[in-house]
Protein backbone atom coordinates (compact mmCIF):
# COMPACT_ATOMS: atom_id res chain seq x y z
CA UNK A 1 0.00 0.00 0.00
CA UNK A 2 3.00 2.15 0.94
CA UNK A 3 4.53 1.77 -2.08
CA UNK A 4 1.39 2.85 -4.23
CA UNK A 5 1.13 5.98 -2.70
CA UNK A 6 4.97 6.68 -3.18
CA UNK A 7 4.02 5.66 -6.81
CA UNK A 8 1.18 8.38 -7.00
CA UNK A 9 3.79 11.06 -5.78
CA UNK A 10 6.63 9.92 -7.95
CA UNK A 11 4.28 10.24 -11.09
CA UNK A 12 3.69 13.39 -10.35
CA UNK A 13 7.21 14.53 -10.23
CA UNK A 14 8.85 16.11 -13.07
CA UNK A 15 11.03 13.99 -15.12
CA UNK A 16 15.12 14.46 -14.10
CA UNK A 17 17.14 15.01 -16.85
CA UNK A 18 20.54 13.03 -16.76
CA UNK A 19 23.10 15.12 -17.22
CA UNK A 20 26.12 14.06 -19.58
CA UNK A 21 24.30 11.44 -21.23
CA UNK A 22 24.18 13.72 -24.30
CA UNK A 23 22.98 11.74 -27.51
CA UNK A 24 24.93 10.92 -29.90
CA UNK A 25 22.08 10.42 -32.35
CA UNK A 26 20.92 13.74 -34.37
CA UNK A 27 16.82 14.76 -34.54
CA UNK A 28 17.44 15.70 -38.41
CA UNK A 29 17.44 12.52 -39.97
CA UNK A 30 21.61 12.63 -40.89
CA UNK A 31 22.01 9.76 -38.45
CA UNK A 32 24.12 7.96 -41.55
CA UNK A 33 26.30 11.19 -42.40
CA UNK A 34 27.79 11.56 -38.81
CA UNK A 35 28.22 7.61 -38.16
CA UNK A 36 25.19 6.38 -35.97
CA UNK A 37 24.02 2.92 -36.78
CA UNK A 38 20.58 2.51 -36.75
CA UNK A 39 19.00 -1.14 -36.82
CA UNK A 40 15.43 -2.71 -37.77
CA UNK A 41 15.34 -5.71 -36.38
CA UNK A 42 11.80 -7.68 -38.22
CA UNK A 43 10.99 -10.38 -36.48
CA UNK A 44 9.39 -13.07 -39.10
CA UNK A 45 7.94 -16.61 -38.91
CA UNK A 46 6.45 -17.89 -42.34
CA UNK A 47 5.94 -14.03 -43.74
CA UNK A 48 7.52 -14.85 -47.06
CA UNK A 49 4.58 -13.64 -48.46
CA UNK A 50 4.56 -10.16 -46.47
CA UNK A 51 8.27 -9.42 -46.43
CA UNK A 52 8.80 -7.84 -49.73
CA UNK A 53 6.13 -5.31 -48.86
CA UNK A 54 7.78 -4.75 -45.46
CA UNK A 55 11.25 -4.51 -46.50
CA UNK A 56 10.80 -2.19 -49.59
CA UNK A 57 8.87 0.07 -47.55
CA UNK A 58 11.52 0.22 -45.01
CA UNK A 59 14.15 1.26 -47.75
CA UNK A 60 12.08 3.67 -48.91
CA UNK A 61 11.00 5.65 -45.54
CA UNK A 62 13.92 4.43 -43.29
CA UNK A 63 17.06 4.20 -46.19
CA UNK A 64 19.30 5.01 -43.22
CA UNK A 65 18.67 2.06 -41.03
CA UNK A 66 19.94 -1.30 -41.67
CA UNK A 67 17.62 -4.54 -41.57
CA UNK A 68 17.90 -7.47 -39.97
CA UNK A 69 15.14 -9.83 -40.84
CA UNK A 70 15.00 -12.53 -37.58
CA UNK A 71 13.60 -15.86 -39.12
CA UNK A 72 12.19 -17.67 -36.59
CA UNK A 73 12.31 -21.16 -38.04
CA UNK A 74 10.36 -20.35 -40.88
CA UNK A 75 9.01 -23.59 -42.72
CA UNK A 76 8.25 -21.00 -46.08
CA UNK A 77 10.92 -19.44 -48.20
CA UNK A 78 11.08 -16.28 -45.64
CA UNK A 79 14.98 -16.16 -45.18
CA UNK A 80 15.27 -16.70 -48.95
CA UNK A 81 12.85 -13.90 -50.01
CA UNK A 82 14.23 -11.35 -47.57
CA UNK A 83 17.96 -11.97 -48.23
CA UNK A 84 16.97 -11.47 -51.64
CA UNK A 85 15.41 -8.25 -50.68
CA UNK A 86 19.01 -7.26 -49.47
CA UNK A 87 18.52 -7.59 -45.57
CA UNK A 88 20.61 -9.04 -43.45
CA UNK A 89 19.35 -12.63 -42.37
CA UNK A 90 19.39 -14.00 -38.94
CA UNK A 91 18.34 -17.36 -39.36
CA UNK A 92 16.84 -19.36 -36.25
CA UNK A 93 17.18 -23.29 -37.15
CA UNK A 94 14.33 -23.56 -34.23
CA UNK A 95 11.27 -21.27 -33.70
CA UNK A 96 12.26 -19.49 -30.41
CA UNK A 97 8.80 -17.59 -29.84
CA UNK A 98 8.57 -13.88 -30.81
CA UNK A 99 10.53 -13.08 -27.73
CA UNK A 100 13.71 -15.26 -28.70
CA UNK A 101 13.44 -14.10 -32.30
CA UNK A 102 13.41 -10.13 -31.20
CA UNK A 103 16.02 -11.08 -28.32
CA UNK A 104 17.91 -12.45 -31.89
CA UNK A 105 17.83 -9.36 -33.20
CA UNK A 106 18.78 -7.30 -29.75
CA UNK A 107 21.74 -9.09 -29.71
CA UNK A 108 22.98 -8.82 -33.17
CA UNK A 109 22.43 -4.76 -32.35
CA UNK A 110 24.39 -5.18 -29.29
CA UNK A 111 27.19 -7.23 -30.88
CA UNK A 112 27.40 -5.12 -34.02
CA UNK A 113 27.67 -1.61 -32.22
CA UNK A 114 24.43 -0.57 -33.26
CA UNK A 115 23.13 2.91 -31.40
CA UNK A 116 19.79 2.35 -31.50
CA UNK A 117 17.21 -0.60 -32.54
CA UNK A 118 13.78 -0.28 -34.07
CA UNK A 119 11.36 -3.44 -33.75
CA UNK A 120 8.64 -3.88 -36.80
CA UNK A 121 6.69 -6.99 -37.06
CA UNK A 122 7.10 -8.60 -40.50
CA UNK A 123 3.66 -9.08 -41.10
CA UNK A 124 3.20 -5.58 -42.74
CA UNK A 125 0.64 -3.92 -39.91
CA UNK A 126 3.59 -1.50 -38.54
CA UNK A 127 4.30 1.36 -41.33
CA UNK A 128 7.85 2.10 -41.53
CA UNK A 129 7.28 5.95 -42.43
CA UNK A 130 6.51 6.02 -38.39
CA UNK A 131 10.00 5.14 -37.48
CA UNK A 132 11.14 9.26 -37.93
CA UNK A 133 8.95 9.63 -35.04
CA UNK A 134 9.41 6.80 -32.94
CA UNK A 135 13.69 7.88 -33.16
CA UNK A 136 12.25 11.35 -32.12
CA UNK A 137 12.49 11.10 -28.48
CA UNK A 138 15.55 8.81 -28.18
CA UNK A 139 17.24 11.26 -30.22
CA UNK A 140 16.91 13.71 -28.12
CA UNK A 141 17.85 11.88 -25.43
CA UNK A 142 13.81 11.87 -23.40
CA UNK A 143 13.62 8.37 -23.52
CA UNK A 144 15.29 5.24 -24.07
CA UNK A 145 12.47 2.95 -24.98
CA UNK A 146 9.55 4.26 -27.16
CA UNK A 147 6.50 2.48 -28.07
CA UNK A 148 4.18 3.64 -31.22
CA UNK A 149 1.31 3.57 -29.60
CA UNK A 150 -2.46 3.22 -31.64
CA UNK A 151 -4.25 5.01 -29.17
CA UNK A 152 -2.89 8.25 -28.93
CA UNK A 153 -4.27 9.44 -32.16
CA UNK A 154 -7.15 8.79 -33.94
CA UNK A 155 -6.52 7.00 -37.24
CA UNK A 156 -5.21 3.75 -38.46
CA UNK A 157 -6.24 -0.04 -37.21
CA UNK A 158 -7.23 0.20 -33.93
CA UNK A 159 -8.31 -3.71 -33.10
CA UNK A 160 -11.81 -4.89 -31.93
CA UNK A 161 -13.40 -3.52 -28.86
CA UNK A 162 -12.61 -6.62 -26.54
CA UNK A 163 -9.02 -6.50 -27.70
CA UNK A 164 -9.27 -2.56 -26.76
CA UNK A 165 -10.32 -3.60 -23.11
CA UNK A 166 -7.88 -6.18 -22.67
CA UNK A 167 -4.99 -3.93 -23.83
CA UNK A 168 -6.40 -1.03 -21.44
CA UNK A 169 -6.47 -3.95 -18.59
CA UNK A 170 -3.03 -4.82 -19.33
CA UNK A 171 -1.75 -1.16 -19.31
CA UNK A 172 -3.34 -0.33 -15.86
CA UNK A 173 -1.54 -3.50 -14.40
CA UNK A 174 1.62 -2.54 -15.94
CA UNK A 175 0.92 0.95 -14.17
CA UNK A 176 -0.11 -0.16 -10.82
CA UNK A 177 2.45 -3.02 -10.32
CA UNK A 178 5.16 -1.64 -12.91
CA UNK A 179 5.03 1.94 -12.81
CA UNK A 180 5.05 2.52 -16.60
CA UNK A 181 2.28 4.63 -18.34
CA UNK A 182 1.83 3.44 -21.60
CA UNK A 183 -1.77 3.40 -23.61
CA UNK A 184 -0.47 0.54 -25.99
CA UNK A 185 1.34 -2.26 -23.88
CA UNK A 186 1.15 -5.08 -26.68
CA UNK A 187 2.32 -2.54 -29.64
CA UNK A 188 5.27 -4.54 -31.21
CA UNK A 189 6.57 -1.05 -32.62
CA UNK A 190 9.12 0.30 -30.64
CA UNK A 191 12.48 1.60 -31.11
CA UNK A 192 15.06 0.83 -27.90
CA UNK A 193 18.16 3.25 -27.55
CA UNK A 194 21.79 1.81 -26.59
CA UNK A 195 21.05 1.35 -23.18
CA UNK A 196 17.64 -0.07 -23.71
CA UNK A 197 18.89 -2.89 -26.71
CA UNK A 198 21.54 -3.82 -24.23
CA UNK A 199 19.23 -4.68 -21.18
CA UNK A 200 17.02 -6.38 -23.93
CA UNK A 201 19.57 -8.25 -25.49
CA UNK A 202 20.25 -9.44 -21.66
CA UNK A 203 16.76 -9.97 -20.72
CA UNK A 204 13.57 -10.55 -22.42
CA UNK A 205 10.82 -12.58 -21.74
CA UNK A 206 10.01 -15.50 -24.45
CA UNK A 207 6.49 -15.37 -25.08
CA UNK A 208 3.96 -12.70 -25.80
CA UNK A 209 7.10 -10.47 -24.67
CA UNK A 210 5.23 -6.65 -25.08
CA UNK A 211 4.26 -5.46 -21.62
CA UNK A 212 6.37 -7.36 -19.93
CA UNK A 213 9.05 -5.98 -21.61
CA UNK A 214 7.89 -2.22 -21.04
CA UNK A 215 7.96 -3.76 -17.44
CA UNK A 216 11.51 -5.10 -17.02
CA UNK A 217 12.53 -1.52 -18.92
CA UNK A 218 11.06 0.51 -16.71
CA UNK A 219 11.83 -1.61 -14.01
CA UNK A 220 15.69 -1.28 -14.84
CA UNK A 221 15.20 2.48 -14.37
CA UNK A 222 15.15 3.03 -18.08
CA UNK A 223 12.50 5.99 -19.45
CA UNK A 224 9.37 4.83 -21.75
CA UNK A 225 7.66 7.39 -24.15
CA UNK A 226 4.84 6.65 -26.66
CA UNK A 227 4.63 8.47 -29.44
CA UNK A 228 1.52 7.92 -32.09
CA UNK A 229 1.38 5.78 -34.99
CA UNK A 230 -0.83 4.28 -37.49
CA UNK A 231 -0.68 0.49 -37.72
CA UNK A 232 -3.02 -1.45 -41.01
CA UNK A 233 -4.36 -4.47 -41.04
CA UNK A 234 -2.29 -7.85 -42.27
CA UNK A 235 -2.18 -7.80 -45.98
CA UNK A 236 -1.73 -11.83 -45.79
CA UNK A 237 -2.18 -14.76 -43.03
CA UNK A 238 -4.21 -13.99 -39.87
CA UNK A 239 -3.00 -12.59 -36.72
CA UNK A 240 -1.07 -14.85 -34.03
CA UNK A 241 -3.27 -14.59 -31.17
CA UNK A 242 -7.01 -15.94 -31.96
CA UNK A 243 -10.03 -16.11 -29.52
CA UNK A 244 -8.59 -18.68 -27.24
CA UNK A 245 -5.10 -17.76 -26.95
CA UNK A 246 -6.54 -14.11 -25.73
CA UNK A 247 -7.52 -15.53 -22.83
CA UNK A 248 -4.13 -17.81 -22.42
CA UNK A 249 -2.43 -14.13 -23.09
CA UNK A 250 -3.82 -12.13 -20.79
CA UNK A 251 -3.42 -14.72 -17.82
CA UNK A 252 0.42 -15.04 -18.56
CA UNK A 253 1.04 -11.53 -19.03
CA UNK A 254 -1.02 -11.01 -16.06
CA UNK A 255 1.09 -13.08 -13.86
CA UNK A 256 4.24 -12.32 -15.92
CA UNK A 257 3.30 -8.66 -14.76
CA UNK A 258 2.42 -9.24 -11.32
CA UNK A 259 5.80 -11.34 -10.86
CA UNK A 260 7.73 -9.29 -12.22
CA UNK A 261 8.64 -6.60 -9.46
CA UNK A 262 9.36 -9.48 -7.51
CA UNK A 263 11.70 -11.56 -9.67
CA UNK A 264 15.17 -11.38 -9.78
CA UNK A 265 17.39 -9.17 -12.47
CA UNK A 266 19.36 -11.85 -13.55
CA UNK A 267 18.35 -15.56 -14.45
CA UNK A 268 20.21 -18.46 -12.29
CA UNK A 269 23.31 -19.54 -14.01
CA UNK A 270 21.32 -19.39 -17.55
CA UNK A 271 22.27 -15.87 -17.85
CA UNK A 272 18.78 -16.06 -20.19
CA UNK A 273 15.72 -14.76 -19.15
CA UNK A 274 12.91 -18.00 -19.41
CA UNK A 275 9.00 -16.84 -18.88
CA UNK B 1 3.26 -55.52 22.51
CA UNK B 2 2.46 -53.54 18.70
CA UNK B 3 0.49 -54.49 16.10
CA UNK B 4 1.77 -55.86 13.10
CA UNK B 5 2.33 -52.48 10.75
CA UNK B 6 2.85 -54.06 7.66
CA UNK B 7 2.01 -57.82 6.61
CA UNK B 8 5.56 -59.23 6.11
CA UNK B 9 4.69 -60.64 2.48
CA UNK B 10 3.42 -56.91 1.65
CA UNK B 11 6.76 -55.33 2.79
CA UNK B 12 8.76 -57.53 0.87
CA UNK B 13 6.81 -56.62 -2.15
CA UNK B 14 7.07 -53.20 -1.73
CA UNK B 15 10.82 -53.54 -0.40
CA UNK B 16 11.63 -55.24 -3.45
CA UNK B 17 10.22 -52.55 -5.75
CA UNK B 18 12.29 -49.73 -4.39
CA UNK B 19 15.38 -52.01 -4.51
CA UNK B 20 14.65 -52.83 -8.16
CA UNK B 21 14.11 -48.85 -8.47
CA UNK B 22 17.13 -47.94 -6.85
CA UNK B 23 18.98 -50.63 -9.12
CA UNK B 24 17.75 -48.81 -12.30
CA UNK B 25 18.59 -45.62 -11.28
CA UNK B 26 21.64 -46.92 -10.44
CA UNK B 27 22.01 -48.66 -13.81
CA UNK B 28 20.66 -44.90 -15.37
CA UNK B 29 23.75 -43.29 -13.66
CA UNK B 30 26.36 -46.08 -14.22
CA UNK B 31 25.42 -45.79 -18.74
CA UNK B 32 24.93 -41.73 -18.48
CA UNK B 33 21.62 -41.98 -19.38
CA UNK B 34 20.67 -40.18 -16.14
CA UNK B 35 23.35 -37.45 -14.55
CA UNK B 36 24.29 -37.90 -10.82
CA UNK B 37 23.02 -34.02 -10.44
CA UNK B 38 19.53 -34.87 -11.42
CA UNK B 39 19.82 -38.35 -9.56
CA UNK B 40 19.50 -37.19 -6.65
CA UNK B 41 17.02 -36.69 -5.50
CA UNK B 42 15.60 -40.47 -6.61
CA UNK B 43 18.38 -41.69 -4.96
CA UNK B 44 17.60 -39.77 -1.77
CA UNK B 45 13.83 -39.91 -1.80
CA UNK B 46 14.21 -43.78 -2.83
CA UNK B 47 15.98 -44.44 0.28
CA UNK B 48 13.81 -43.07 2.16
CA UNK B 49 11.14 -45.02 1.29
CA UNK B 50 12.74 -48.11 1.65
CA UNK B 51 13.62 -46.98 4.84
CA UNK B 52 10.18 -46.58 5.41
CA UNK B 53 9.40 -50.23 4.10
CA UNK B 54 11.71 -51.91 6.33
CA UNK B 55 11.36 -50.29 9.34
CA UNK B 56 7.07 -49.67 9.16
CA UNK B 57 7.86 -48.08 12.70
CA UNK B 58 9.08 -45.11 11.21
CA UNK B 59 6.02 -44.33 9.41
CA UNK B 60 4.17 -44.60 13.07
CA UNK B 61 6.40 -41.93 13.90
CA UNK B 62 5.87 -40.19 11.52
CA UNK B 63 2.06 -40.41 11.68
CA UNK B 64 2.06 -39.22 15.18
CA UNK B 65 4.24 -36.34 14.62
CA UNK B 66 2.04 -35.57 11.54
CA UNK B 67 -1.36 -36.45 13.65
CA UNK B 68 -2.63 -38.71 11.34
CA UNK B 69 -4.33 -41.70 12.36
CA UNK B 70 -4.01 -44.79 10.01
CA UNK B 71 0.04 -44.81 9.29
CA UNK B 72 -1.26 -45.86 6.45
CA UNK B 73 -2.78 -42.08 5.24
CA UNK B 74 0.85 -40.97 6.66
CA UNK B 75 2.43 -43.24 3.57
CA UNK B 76 0.03 -41.73 1.10
CA UNK B 77 1.03 -38.39 2.06
CA UNK B 78 4.86 -39.06 1.65
CA UNK B 79 4.45 -40.77 -1.32
CA UNK B 80 2.31 -37.75 -2.96
CA UNK B 81 5.17 -35.26 -1.18
CA UNK B 82 7.50 -37.40 -2.97
CA UNK B 83 6.08 -37.23 -6.44
CA UNK B 84 5.74 -33.98 -6.20
CA UNK B 85 9.13 -32.91 -4.96
CA UNK B 86 10.37 -35.09 -7.97
CA UNK B 87 7.91 -33.50 -10.61
CA UNK B 88 9.48 -29.67 -9.29
CA UNK B 89 12.82 -30.70 -9.74
CA UNK B 90 11.94 -32.29 -13.22
CA UNK B 91 10.51 -28.85 -14.06
CA UNK B 92 12.86 -26.99 -12.89
CA UNK B 93 15.67 -29.02 -15.25
CA UNK B 94 13.25 -28.20 -18.11
CA UNK B 95 12.70 -24.90 -17.52
CA UNK B 96 16.68 -23.96 -17.39
CA UNK B 97 17.21 -26.12 -20.41
CA UNK B 98 14.69 -24.11 -22.18
CA UNK B 99 16.76 -21.23 -20.98
CA UNK B 100 20.05 -22.77 -22.37
CA UNK B 101 18.44 -23.85 -25.28
CA UNK B 102 17.49 -20.44 -25.93
CA UNK B 103 20.77 -18.51 -25.56
CA UNK B 104 22.51 -21.41 -27.51
CA UNK B 105 19.87 -21.21 -30.85
CA UNK B 106 20.48 -17.40 -31.18
CA UNK B 107 24.33 -17.40 -30.61
CA UNK B 108 24.01 -20.36 -33.44
CA UNK B 109 22.47 -17.93 -35.90
CA UNK B 110 24.34 -15.00 -34.55
CA UNK B 111 26.99 -16.87 -36.21
CA UNK B 112 25.58 -17.96 -38.91
CA UNK B 113 24.64 -14.47 -39.84
CA UNK B 114 28.73 -13.70 -39.14
CA UNK B 115 29.87 -16.13 -41.27
CA UNK B 116 27.34 -15.32 -44.05
CA UNK B 117 28.92 -11.22 -43.76
CA UNK B 118 32.39 -12.44 -43.33
CA UNK B 119 31.63 -15.02 -46.19
CA UNK B 120 30.11 -12.12 -49.05
CA UNK B 121 33.35 -9.72 -47.96
CA UNK B 122 36.06 -12.35 -48.08
CA UNK B 123 34.15 -13.25 -51.82
CA UNK B 124 34.28 -9.16 -52.71
CA UNK B 125 37.85 -9.44 -51.58
CA UNK B 126 38.91 -12.26 -53.85
CA UNK B 127 36.97 -10.52 -56.69
CA UNK B 128 38.89 -7.45 -56.70
CA UNK B 129 41.85 -9.14 -56.91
Amino acid sequence: MSSCCWRLVIWYLPVRKRAGAGPRLQPDGHNREIGVKLLVIVPAYNEAKNLPFVVTSLRRYAPECDVAVVDDGSTDQTATVAAALGACVLRSSINLGIGGAVQTGYLWARDQGYDAAIQIDGDGQHDPRFIRDVLVPIERGEAEIVIGSRFLGEEGFRSTALRRAGIRYLAWILRVRCGARVTDPTSGFRAAGRAALELFAQRYPSDYPEPESIGIATRAGLRVREVSVQMREREHGRSSIDAWRTIYYLIKVSLALLFLPARATTGCGSGAESA
Amino acid sequence: MNPVLLPLHLQLFAAAILVSFLAWVVHLIRYHMLSLRDSLLWLLSTTAGLVATIFPVTLRWTATALGITVPSNALFALAFVYVLLNLLAATIAISGNAARVRRVAQECTLLRAEIAALRTRVDALTASR
